[in-house]
């Protein structure tokens, strides 16, 4: 390929796809390159794409409601650009939080009130009008029915819930992805598919471009590892870039469910999303009218970290492939199962086996890395698609600013979000940091 | 009124399926309730529900593991289960036969319902067996069932749609078919009561089933490999929506 590229960006998913959007707009001319067909085709279409606000520090609380700004004006965010497949909607449903022991959801009202999210309490009387089919009593500690102690009768109530109206979900991730693969074209971004990298060259010490597999090699003095639950793999293939990360990243095996809504409830039309710790599982209405159940990853449930080709090419075995298992759909829906005692569960599963890029500590890295000109956008442990837009303008800042000499490591950059009158300082999400026992370690971030 | 719903535990459907040694699949995959029986299971309570003093029963020929779908079975409304543990792979000659004497060791049957078939072995024979070794009639692929206390009437969907309507003595068996009803699941509350429920082991060989004279085992499983040749649709949607048509119809020949 004779084509010259200012920046390579390796992955074109909901978050690759926003960094080359905001290269080019600044000037950059990117080439993704991603081993599918198309855009948000990897674990991004697996996402289950909640826009919520609430998580365990102020920041990332304040880069969440920063998210909401773009996903609410999505046409301006990008710039009105023409998809052939049509534009993601935003579902904007609200958002509850079930106030219990399983979110501590203390601090996220005091990280609220710290960044000015717009967001109500209710009390179980609210709820019970808003969402009829629940039930409130309270089931925590979160078990599994293997667990004889899982069918234990409930004595008390939850203690109401925090609702947050701007939240809600982007009704089809992968095609979200698209949208602003669209845009980027539109400022000149170029993408290839199909393609898959196998190297990444560098010659005195400074990144030089990639390999693909069938020998074309790509050059750029810039390149961004954004590749998912591949991350991990490609940080190996950079010259000491997998050493120089205090931080790891692996591929976690998450299953999410698909029940069908109670009789009589029309949850796809009147339903919220709601964050339920006390069940430790997350809901959202999907088509069909059917509750989509995420989990929250409680202790009880096993973590199994998979090698994501073979999780992929279904060869894991069970557990480690990409067939949902009865346990976990009898964990997640019987969970669920006892806040909405209505709800029917089939005896075959039904729902998504994707991956997380999961990091030591669930809390992404946003940062440049040991080799000069390779950066990385990686360990989203599946918490952070809703950040996707705000996380391509901070990445396109930070690769802006360390190529023009910035320091990061030492005097790291302070990101002023474009909507929030508020910086966050980039430091954070530093491969170099120790592990942040701050974190919920945990999809809630 | 006792009626019986022979129950199959089956490879789910949506599972990656490895053939070993040719002849067998590899278990380490997730197993459920065949899907036609949970139609067979919704009809039987329902049924259940409008005789006083009358109970559904689930029966299964299986390993251990396949106590989870007579589980499902109760979560969905049956009363009791019964369970012939066994090891081996039995042909529907001596499923029949085992199924036959489970059954028998039980009580009377006034109504056996199985599915129209399972899904794995796709045999579509225990039904037909059952009903010679009782002497009782037979119907399969039914999609309604009336029964009162002598007799049961019910319709029998055939290929290309057609419904025969026959009556049915008492005893009798009845495969079900997918149009009988929508299977009703269980609620959490369901699931909770079910747990209670009992489920009678029997070990195959308590059972002295009297071997066959005839049999039929599996020589050799092959994987189905469907080529798939995609191909673009394209122009306006009514232009697609009609080509999509033509092919379902001509190619496919589903409509």
């Amino acid at each position: 390929m004779s084509e010259k590229y200012d920046a390579i960006i390796i992955g074109a998913g909901v978050i690759g796809c926003p960094i080359a959007y905001e290269l080019s707009k600044m000037g950059y001319k990117t080439l993704n390159v991603d081993k599918l067909p198309d855009a948000g085709e990897g674990s991004t279409a697996g996402s289950c794409a909640i826009v919520r606000a609430h998580y365990s520090t102020a920041d990332g609380v304040a880069m969440a409601y920063e998210g909401f700004k773009y996903w609410l004006n999505w046409e301006n965010y990008l710039e009105n650009v023409e998809d052939e497949k049509g534009l993601a909607k935003y579902m904007n449903t609200g958002s509850i939080l079930i106030k219990s022991q399983g979110h501590d959801w203390k601090k996220v009202q005091k990280n609220y009130d710290e960044v000015g999210v717009a967001y109500e309490e209710w009390d179980n009387d609210k709820i019970k009008k808003e969402v009829p089919v629940a039930d409130l009593h309270e089931f925590w500690p979160v078990r599994r029915p293997e667990d004889p102690k899982f069918f234990d009768e409930p004595a008390k109530e939850v203690e109401g819930a925090i609702f947050c109206p701007e939240g809600g979900y982007v009704n089809d991730p992968a095609l979200s992805a698209h949208n602003i693969m669209r845009a980027a074209e539109a400022k000149g971004a170029k993408f290839i598919f199909n393609a898959e990298v196998i190297d990444i060259r560098d010659e005195n010490d400074k990144v030089t471009g990639i390999t693909l597999k069938d020998g074309t090699q790509i050059d750029a003095p810039i390149v961004v590892n954004v590749g998912g639950p591949h991350s991990f793999m490609i940080n190996k293939m950079a010259k000491g870039v997998w050493e120089g990360c205090n931080i790891k990243t692996k591929a976690l095996r998450h299953e999410v469910m698909y029940c069908p809504s109670p009789d009589g409830y029309n949850y796809l039309a009147d339903g919220y999303h709601m964050s339920d710790g006390d069940i430790g599982c997350y809901v959202r209405p999907e088509v069909g009218n059917t509750f989509l159940i995420g989990s929250e990853d409680p202790e009880c449930d096993p973590q199994e970290w998979v090698d994501p080709d073979g999780f992929y090419a279904g060869k894991g075995g069970k557990g480690k492939d990409n067939v949902l298992t009865d346990e976990q759909w009898k964990a997640q829906c019987y969970r669920l199962g006892k806040r909405i005692p209505s709800l029917e569960v089939p005896n075959q599963p039904r729902g998504v086996v994707d991956l997380y890029d999961c990091s030591d500590d669930w809390i992404p890295v946003y940062d440049k890395s040991d080799l000069p000109g390779y950066y990385m956008a990686i360990g989203t442990s599946g918490n952070q698609y809703k950040n996707a837009p705000v996380v391509g303008h901070m990445m396109a800042e930070l690769i802006d600013a360390c190529e023009k000499g910035l320091d990061h490591d030492k005097e790291p950059l302070q990101y002023k979000f474009k909507y929030t009158d508020r910086s966050t300082d980039v430091g954070f999400f530093s491969r170099k940091r120790e592990i942040n026992y701050n974190s919920s370690f945990s999809v809630n971030g | 009124m006792q009626i019986y719903v022979c129950v199959k535990h089956v490879p789910d459907s949506a599972a990656n399926i490895t053939i070993l040694d040719k002849s067998r699949i590899d278990e380490n995959v997730t197993f459920l309730l065949n899907p036609y029986d949970e139609h067979a299971i919704t009809e039987a309570v329902r049924i259940r529900d409008t005789f006083q003093e009358s109970e559904v029963i689930a029966v299964c020929i299986g390993k251990d593991d396949a106590e989870k779908t007579i589980r499902s079975a109760l979560a969905m409304g049956a009363d009791r289960g019964l369970l012939v543990s066994s090891n081996d792979d039995h042909d529907s000659i001596e499923t029949a036969r085992v199924l036959k004497a489970a059954i028998e060791r039980t009580g009377e049957p006034a109504l056996i319902f199985t599915g129209k078939e399972s899904i794995d072995a796709e045999g579509m024979q225990t039904m037909f067996r059952l009903g010679a070794l009782f002497d009782f009639p037979v119907a399969t692929n039914v999609i309604k069932i009336d029964v009162d206390e002598t007799r049961a009437v019910i319709d029998s969907e055939l290929s290309g749609g057609n419904v025969n309507t026959y009556e049915l003595s008492l005893p009798c068996v009845v495969g079900a078919g997918r149009g009988l009803n929508t299977p009703k699941y269980p609620t959490f509350p369901d699931i909770v009561k079910s747990r209670k429920k009992t489920v009678k082991k029997f070990i195959f060989a308590d059972l002295n089933i009297e071997p066959s004279k005839a049999s039929m085992s599996i020589v050799e499983l092959e994987p189905l490999k469907q080529a798939r040749s995609p191909k673009e649709i394209t122009g306006d949607a009514s232009i697609v929506a009609q080509k999509i048509l033509t092919i379902l119809k001509e190619e496919a020949k589903v409509i």
